[in-house]
């Protein structure tokens, strides 16, 4: 297994995923933009762990709450948590179906959207409404897209064979 | 025998598939440990504000390109807007341009005459702000507050707390400053209070912003004179709105015998989520900063604007 390739592939996704999140929206579209990078970062977690780590799970979380403005940390902290809880799990994850790992990786995304939202509710924000998980939903298809295009790079069929 | 195999294992290496370094706990416990350090110096001090600013403009090229493929669509549909269409528009815009130029001819001979009656009485002579036209660029990314990017900065003389009008009143308030762009926050946006004054009767109050587009007024006793319609305007007290700015119109009261404040709620007159373009207006000290040195008599009763963040 070649390394540098992959790791050149981990970060180049994951600046990528830091343009969508940036990508400048208005109108009531918002309310469906996933997570891109959270969802990026889980695909790595699971998939090379001595590439993303916990750390990277805070950095990428932080250049989250400096993109959007919120309080710096917010993410950072939310992004760590569900790393830990990500990588605690990630040996096991070969004995998960297909299926399985898609419903664990939709509960740590509602577990991160939890996590911001108490931590926004502490620090003064007021209580959204049920529009605010649906992000968890639609990174569900975004991780769906990220796993066939970065399967496909990282693993081209020609190689497979050989 | 035995010996040597113990000892070629001994230097084997694990695998690579598992993870070397500190453990994942341990790890964890010292990213929350910092993020929630960082949590609080961000809240309580300001000293992160530099680095979200270097941040941001550091992304502004990768904005602008990531903003390329709607400004796109914006400008074609403009392109290919109807012909019919425009020749209305600019029917109707000539029509409305001619009947306030005759305004504007009396708008300046009251406002001299207004200006010179109040040196006869020895008054301040009011403020009239100068303002820089901003583009919206995006809402804001947080779901929670009500924000949006315009595409002035620090580079073109914007300041935090300079209030934000379109042609039908106000909107907010410029809360973040960054080198290409800023972050105006909303009078609806929940962190945002703005002195008023009811036009009808001089009343003053301060609304504050609600979520679901509203402010609320509270703390007003519940038989308070106040009518459903009845138009808010900003009362100019804090120094940053200027007055007589049109905020709100009331449209639901709730006076409960049992409770001793009212429930007031407003609407506001400017167009809160259907712009594009908005005026970003002066902040009355550097005005009064550059005024100083030629008259020194005229502002000598000015009030200090002091509520910067209100």
């Amino acid at each position: 297994m070649q390394k540098t390739p992959n790791l050149l592939l981990a970060y180049g996704s994951l600046l990528f995923a830091l343009l969508c999140q940036l990508f400048p929206s208005t109108g009531q579209g918002i309310v469906f933009r996933p997570d891109f990078m959270l969802v990026v970062l889980l695909y790595w977690l699971f998939r090379a762990p001595y590439l993303c780590n916990v750390g990277t799970a805070w950095l990428v979380g932080a250049f989250v709450d400096l993109g959007t403005g919120s309080l710096l940390g917010q993410h950072a902290l939310a992004f760590t948590l569900t790393a830990y809880v990500a990588l605690s799990f990630q040996r096991r994850l070969v004995l998960f179906n297909e299926t399985q790992i898609l419903a664990f990786t939709f509960a740590l995304l509602v577990l991160t959207r939890f996590t911001v939202l108490i931590l926004k509710l502490l620090s003064g924000n007021e209580m959204s409404t049920w529009h605010y998980f649906w992000p968890a939903v639609t990174g569900i298809l975004f991780w769906l897209v990220i796993k066939f295009v970065l399967g496909a790079i990282a693993h081209p069929k020609s190689t497979e064979a050989n | 025998m035995l010996k040597g195999v113990h000892q070629k294992l001994e230097h084997q290496q694990t695998p690579a598939f598992f993870v070397h370094g500190t453990s994942a706990f341990s790890r964890m416990v010292f990213f929350c440990a910092l993020s929630i350090v960082l949590m609080a110096v961000d809240a309580k001090l300001n000293y992160l504000s530099q680095i979200r600013q270097a941040f941001i403009g550091g992304l502004h090229p990768i904005e602008r390109a990531a903003n390329i493929p709607s400004e796109l669509i914006r400008d074609s549909k403009k392109y290919f807007a109807v012909h019919n269409q425009l020749v209305q528009e600019n029917y109707v815009l000539k029509q409305q341009e001619f009947e306030n130029s005759v305004k504007l001819q009396r708008l300046n001979t009251l406002q001299a005459e207004n200006e010179h009656l109040r040196s006869l009485l020895g008054g301040d002579i009011p403020i009239h702000p100068r303002a820089v036209l901003g583009d919206i660029s995006h809402t804001g990314r947080d779901p929670f507050r009500n924000v949006v990017i315009v595409n002035r900065g620090s580079q073109h003389n914007i300041q935090a707390g300079q209030a934000v009008v379109d042609a039908k009143g106000v909107l907010g308030q410029v809360t973040r400053v960054y080198p290409f762009s800023s972050e105006v926050t909303m009078i609806t946006d929940k962190s945002l209070s703005i002195p008023v004054q009811v036009e009808r009767n001089q009343l003053r109050a301060i609304a504050f912003g609600q979520s679901g587009n509203t402010l609320d007024i509270p703390y007003l006793p519940s038989n308070i004179d106040i009518e459903i319609g009845d138009k808010l305007v900003t009362s100019g007290l804090d120094g940053i709105y200027p007055a007589g700015l049109a905020v709100a119109t009331v449209t639901k009261i709730d006076q409960d015998p049992e409770t001793p404040f009212a429930k007031i709620i407003s609407t506001p007159t400017a167009k809160v989520s259907h712009h594009l373009q908005l005026l970003i207006l002066e902040l009355p000290e550097s005005r009064e900063a550059e005024k100083k040195p030629p008259s020194k008599e005229t502002n000598k009763k000015e009030a200090k604007p002091d509520a910067k963040n209100s």
